[in-house]
């Protein structure tokens, strides 16, 4: 009886799914559309079935592969962070006073308030890697040469919206390491010639960082730059669809557009690629923000620096190390690299895409991307440095100065900036 | 136009020399100095600075007030006449001094109290100089300064509050002068390291006591053996109120212990390290096996609610770091604190059992706040086992999907290239 009524289920949710998969060459749009009500009313005015299954049909050139994966990884970060981001902005409250009990509220009251934010911290981080390495492989790849450079470009203008992202959310905690470390940033954005100073200025909005300068950051990172993102990442990717992927270096011509009838069909090959990707990507974000969370560190104190200062981000580490060892000069010569190769698609125009015969502009590439590794190691190895009450960071006149206990640089820090402020007993004598 | 600009001005300017060039050429006429009110200037032309600065020249005080002479005279034989008694010695110079310190209608309108000079004559500078004319006693100049004297709240006076141990150090250092009266001479180091010296020199903490508010100012003397409690406990009220109440509260009443000296050090002012507890009673106790386990047992207790104190704050930390609101665990270590700080007047009473009874109490917030921040540690470990089911569903997709592809590659639906 039983086994019965099990077969005929079985056979029943067969029979459904043969239906189902008949009734289009795309399962997953017979799930949307078995879904939606108004389904059809609105498919007759607006042919949303049509377009939908033109794009799964999209056929991608057969060079698009794994390594191709890094932009896609950049743009799945980026979600998790607008994802997580609105959830904590559901808790957050951008106010001197009150962020950072919200942010205790949400790491310790608020339901898996702290996967939100770790979430949130470890894909802020790990969308600078995964930019940085789809931008090392445009460059070595040459995929910066004509017809893309306007691509490169809008590429670099949102590496630069990715850092100016990390930059303004690494106030809104508001605790110690906050706050000193926007104070330092800032403190070395006023160093910049001409309108260094007006800038931090505008973006500090008083003599010190105080609450007008939070109210500043929070609305430039989630007003300001998602509509900004948003454009440049239409953008990227409309000129993405129309170029296609770029022929490998061995190529010697460039054939404009991907074949329709050559390529490989985005549904399901290059689906099922990027679910993998994906998934991955997702599940190690999630580990390392159960791993390792971000601590709370004391609430932000504008009358005293903490004796150590720890570093929550890749951005911050690379240029603190930057600094720390070659000093400002060394900043600016870094800061110097990038703009050059910015500039790169204005200058290198030959069709030749063998690395081996563009060895400037190789060389350009490894000495950018290998100082960025390094200066990472050593913002690592650095860990935290002391601070100065005026935000600088450390002398900037002092050239490749190594850390140790010999180093003249920072005024004596009082024992007593512990963490919680309690004060260490003395004893009962 | 111009001209006539000029010659108005001109006009001004001879007016001016008319009117005022007269009393100009008859004060030079007359006197010698250009300060007319003070004739000494003229030859003592040195010590202006002495005539215009300080406390002293600010209210009138004027030269001839102590020197006597007449700053009117225009000689100098004039000028040194009338009561002139020229440079005053050791003793005039008190005396001279309190003519009008000790008087309290001269007194009355600055508000200064008039017995500094009887006081003096107590003290064992006082003493020294005035029962045996001894030259190496101080007398007001010596500390106050000579002409340029500032009032004690004024910091170039050398008894501002820093000032005073290097007052008394400039001559209580001095090994030579000392010896003549067997006085040691490393105090003033044995200040400056001490918890004293460092709340007043490096924390600038006026509250601090520096020599005098032991000595005394005036009447500089030594407090002696019965004394010494009294003393430290006009600051340390508490324990000294413990210290009275105890056994050796007693003996020091009748000079068989040097109060507070007994265990601490004068000058040095240290603190009995909680470790060394034991070792400080066993200095009289050692051969009292009773006693001596007393000892042993009081350092063991003190030394458990310092740690019990430290684990709190670590717990503390711990919970902060993790995000808590730690307001509430806050409060309860100040708790804890307090009567860690209760211990302190505990132990000076002997009264073991109250010792005991605050060591508890440090223990129980101790424990209760370690067990809220394991609580915190364990939630943040659950936190971990998310990964599971994360991983587990995650690899699932990807084994499937990856199926998938190798079933379309087979029947070569994906003729994709790696490269």
């Amino acid at each position: 009886m039983l086994g019965r009524a099990w077969e005929a289920t079985v056979a029943w949710g067969k029979r459904f799914w043969d239906d189902l998969k008949a009734s289009t060459d795309a399962s997953l749009l017979a799930i949307l559309r078995f879904v939606g009500l108004l389904y059809g009313r609105i498919d007759t005015r607006l042919p949303i079935d049509q377009a939908f299954r033109k794009s799964l049909r999209h056929r991608l050139s057969r060079h698009a592969g794994w390594r191709h994966a890094f932009g896609g990884i950049t743009y799945l970060l980026f979600m998790v962070l607008v994802v997580t981001g609105v959830l904590l902005s559901f808790y957050y409250r951008p106010s001197a006073e009150e962020a950072y009990q919200s942010i205790q509220n949400i790491v310790s009251g608020v339901t898996l308030g702290w996967l939100m934010r770790d979430v949130h911290v470890w894909a802020a981080n790990l969308i600078v890697l995964a930019a940085l390495v789809h931008m090392g492989r445009v460059f070595f790849g040459a995929a910066y040469k004509p017809p893309r450079e306007t691509n490169w470009l809008v590429g670099l203008l949102l590496l630069f919206v990715i850092f100016a992202f990390g930059a303004t959310g690494y106030l809104l905690p508001w605790d110690q390491w906050a706050y000193w470390t926007v104070t330092q940033g800032l403190a070395i954005l006023g160093h910049v010639p001409l309108f260094g100073g007006a800038l931090v200025e505008i973006l500090r909005g008083d003599p010190l960082v105080s609450g007008a300068t939070l109210s500043r950051f929070f609305a430039i990172h989630v007003i300001v730059l998602p509509w900004l993102a948003l454009a440049l990442l239409m953008l990227h990717f409309t000129l993405v669809r129309k170029h296609g992927v770029a022929p490998p270096a061995e190529a010697a011509t460039e054939d404009l557009g991907p074949s329709d009838e050559s390529g490989v069909p985005f549904f399901p090959n290059h689906f099922l690629r990027s679910l993998i990707v994906g998934v991955l990507v997702l599940s190690l974000v999630i580990t390392a923000a159960a791993l390792y969370p971000r601590d709370v560190a004391a609430p932000a104190n504008p009358a005293q620096p903490p004796a150590s200062l720890r570093s929550t981000w890749i951005v911050a580490d690379v240029s603190r190390a930057l600094i720390y060892y070659l000093g400002g000069w060394g900043f600016a010569a870094y800061l110097l690299l990038g703009a050059v190769m910015v500039l790169l698609p204005l200058f290198d125009r030959s069709p030749e895409r063998r690395l081996r015969q563009r060895p400037i502009v190789a060389s350009l590439g490894v000495v950018f991307f290998l100082a960025f590794a390094v200066a990472w190691a050593a913002g690592w190895h650095l860990r935290s440095v002391p601070v100065l009450a005026s935000g600088e960071l450390t002398p900037i006149e002092q050239p490749l100065a190594m850390p140790g206990p010999a180093l003249p640089r920072v005024a004596p820090v009082q024992p007593a900036a512990q963490p919680t402020g309690t004060s260490s007993p003395r004893g009962p004598q | 136009m111009r001209g006539a600009a000029f010659r108005s001005l001109m006009g001004v300017a001879v007016l001016a020399t008319l009117l005022l060039g007269p009393r100009a050429s008859q004060a030079q006429g007359t006197v010698v100095s250009a300060d007319t009110a003070n004739g000494c200037l003229a030859c003592h032309a040195g010590q202006r600075e002495a005539a215009t600065m300080g406390v002293h020249s600010q209210h009138g005080v004027r030269c001839v007030d102590c020197h006597g002479g007449n700053a009117d005279a225009r000689t100098l034989p004039g000028g040194h006449q009338g009561h002139f008694i020229g440079s005053p010695n050791k003793v005039q110079t008190a005396e001279l001094c309190g003519s009008c310190h000790s008087d309290p209608n001269r007194m009355r309108e600055y508000g200064l109290p008039t017995g500094q000079l009887a006081q003096f004559r107590t003290s064992r500078h006082g003493q020294l100089l005035f029962g045996q004319n001894n030259a190496d006693a101080p007398t007001c100049t010596d500390c106050h300064g000579t002409h340029i004297i500032y009032p004690p709240y004024d910091a170039r006076s050398q008894v501002y509050p820093t000032n005073i141990p290097g007052t008394c150090a400039h001559c209580h250092s001095d090994e030579k002068l000392m010896a003549k009266y067997h006085l040691r001479t490393d105090q003033f180091e044995q200040f400056r390291s001490s918890a004293h010296g460092v709340a007043l020199f490096q924390h600038q903490n006026f509250a601090a006591p520096t020599c005098i508010s032991c000595h005394g100012a005036h009447s500089a003397l030594p407090p002696t053996g019965t004394q010494v409690a009294s003393v430290c406990g006009q600051c340390h009220a508490l324990v000294d109120q413990a210290f009275e109440q105890s056994p050796h509260g007693a003996a020091s009443r009748v000079g068989k212990l040097r109060g507070c000296l007994a265990c601490h050090t004068n000058h040095g002012t240290e603190g009995v390290p909680i470790d060394k507890i034991g070792a400080t009673c066993d200095k009289c106790h050692a051969s009292d096996a009773r006693l001596h386990q007393m000892g042993v047992d009081l350092q063991h207790s003190v030394v458990q609610a310092s740690l019990d104190m430290e684990s709190a704050r670590q717990a503390v930390d711990a919970l902060s770091l993790a995000g808590r609101q730690v307001g509430y665990y806050r409060f309860r270590y100040q708790s804890a604190l307090t009567y860690y700080l209760q211990i302190a007047q505990a132990q000076h009473s002997l009264d073991f059992a109250k010792v005991d009874d605050l060591a508890r109490r440090v223990r129980s917030v101790s424990v209760d706040l370690n067990n809220a921040a394991n609580t915190s540690r364990e939630q943040r470990w659950e936190h971990k086992l998310l990964l599971l089911p994360v991983w587990f569903l995650s690899l699932s997709a990807v084994v499937l999907a990856w199926l998938a592809l190798r079933a379309l590659r087979r029947t070569g639906d994906d003729d994709h290239r790696q490269g």
